[in-house]
């Protein structure tokens, strides 16, 4: 390669990593602030139950239930009705905001590290962010994507996906039994105490 | 820094097509994307299908998974429930710590396995500074020191991952659980490298002291343990599919670091 050709890819490899840090940075500012809320609000919730219902309507705002619900059922989803999938949205919406807050102790705040983000393509970021809770550390990636604003679409903790552990069990229900299986599967597992 | 760069590759590669001869491009175009940006996309289609797992044995691991549960309800978990009455959680956090690093043969064998030696390097010194300015691993001084933070911790079941070796069909074993063939040798291999295990085998157990230290082990790892083990069930529609798919993606992503 001649210098002139070296120094063309050089600018292009600056061009192309301009061109995607800027959604990746507005992206992760978004996070920022939405997480801040989250915890914000969390540390003056008095108990398990009343952080859960402090915080619906935040985690509503912030986190694209529909997207993730759609992702979650998988290939199947084409086949719901729509009532159908209004019905298991609302059921999936319940189960995660429930896993999400089964794991905060109201009042103890973690320390998050948020490191480079990535555009895996256009329109999608993953933030990277190191977690210290209880003494131990954790990695989780959140996932945005441009829906209007900035929204979650998945968070992925120690490399498990939330969306990919849900789908390859509701993939499974509707391989059974169609959308009427995968609903009251949700339905099971809401009902169930957690 | 490395995984940033590559990232960007196939994004100039596209860039350069866009605007320059094709002989340009031809020389940025080969580079692979990597093999954990595929599954990124994968996880996030709308509707691909899900990962194939291997479980020919299902009815088995079912039923295995179904009496490890009440096993770990049993007898686990009152023995990890008076562990964590009788030792305040500093302790703890100590006794862990100091079992942690006593597992350094594990992390940095394995880490000279897989050729990553850079990690290897770091982890004498994590090893060294837990032991000599922590109390023989008690205090993990090495959190406070940046580099070396954040080094993953590598296995013998990882290494045989980046060896390329397939998990081969999924077993569920009694008491522990989710695991492959290649995850049962990797367990030996662990086991092995383990000093808190070296007295037990040298001797054969048959003394009055030496199965002290692995028994402690076990039971200073149970509440962490059955943690994870209840995360992964909570809030799922089938317990046994979510826990299955917990261990495959938390093992891709181990041997993925």
């Amino acid at each position: 390669m001649n210098s002139r050709a070296f120094l063309f890819v050089l600018c292009a490899l600056a061009y192309s990593s301009l061109a995607w840090s800027a959604p990746a940075s507005e992206a992760e500012q978004y996070l920022r602030k939405a997480v801040d809320e989250v915890l914000a609000t969390s540390d003056r919730a008095s108990s398990p139950s009343a952080l859960a219902e402090k915080v619906r309507p935040i985690l509503h705002r912030h986190i694209s239930f529909e997207t993730m619900a759609r992702r979650a059922v998988g290939p199947g989803w084409r086949q719901f009705t729509p009532d159908q999938q209004k019905k298991a949205t609302q059921l999936f919406t319940t189960l995660v905001i429930r896993t999400y807050s089964s794991k905060f102790t109201p009042g103890e705040r973690p320390v998050m590290t948020y490191q480079p983000a990535v555009a895996p393509a256009a329109g999608r970021v993953d933030v990277p962010t190191k977690l210290v809770y209880h003494g131990s550390r954790y990695s989780v990636t959140y996932r945005l994507e441009q829906e209007g604003s900035w929204k979650i679409t998945d968070v992925v903790i120690e490399g498990v996906s939330l969306i990919a552990n849900y789908r390859t069990q509701l993939d499974a229900k509707f391989k059974s039994g169609g959308a009427p299986a995968v609903i009251s599967s949700l339905e099971q597992s809401v009902s169930r105490p957690s | 820094m490395k995984t940033a760069l590559r990232l960007l590759m196939p994004a100039a590669a596209v860039f350069l097509t866009d605007c320059t001869s094709s002989k340009t491009a031809s020389t940025a175009a080969p580079t692979p994307a990597p093999s954990s940006q595929v599954a990124t996309t994968d996880a996030l289609d709308d509707y691909g299908s899900t990962e194939q797992v291997s479980d020919p044995i299902e009815p088995l691991n079912r039923a295995t998974f179904t009496l490890n549960h009440g096993l770990y309800n049993a007898i686990f978990r009152p023995i990890s429930k008076g562990y964590t009455a009788i030792t305040p959680k500093p302790v703890r956090q100590g006794v862990d710590n100091a079992f942690e690093n006593a597992k350094f043969p594990m992390r940095f064998v394995n880490s000279g396995l897989q050729g990553k030696f850079d990690r290897a390097g770091k982890e004498v010194q994590k090893f060294g500074v837990n032991t000599f300015t922590g109390f023989g691993g008690l205090i993990k001084q090495s959190d406070r020191i940046p580099s070396l933070t954040d080094v993953p911790a590598e296995d013998t079941g990882q290494t045989l991952a980046t060896w390329g070796l397939g998990h081969g069909p999924y077993i569920v074993l009694p008491i522990f659980g989710p695991s492959s063939p290649r995850e049962v040798v990797g367990l030996a291999g662990d086991y092995a490298l383990n000093p808190v295990n070296w007295l037990f085998k040298l001797r054969g157990g048959a003394e009055k002291t030496e199965w002290i230290p692995s028994a402690v082990n076990t039971v200073r790892s149970m509440p962490d343990q059955l943690d994870k083990y209840d995360s992964s069930r909570a809030n799922s529609v089938d317990p046994y599919v979510s826990v299955r798919s917990v261990f495959y993606q938390n093992r891709k992503a181990a041997s993925e670091q």
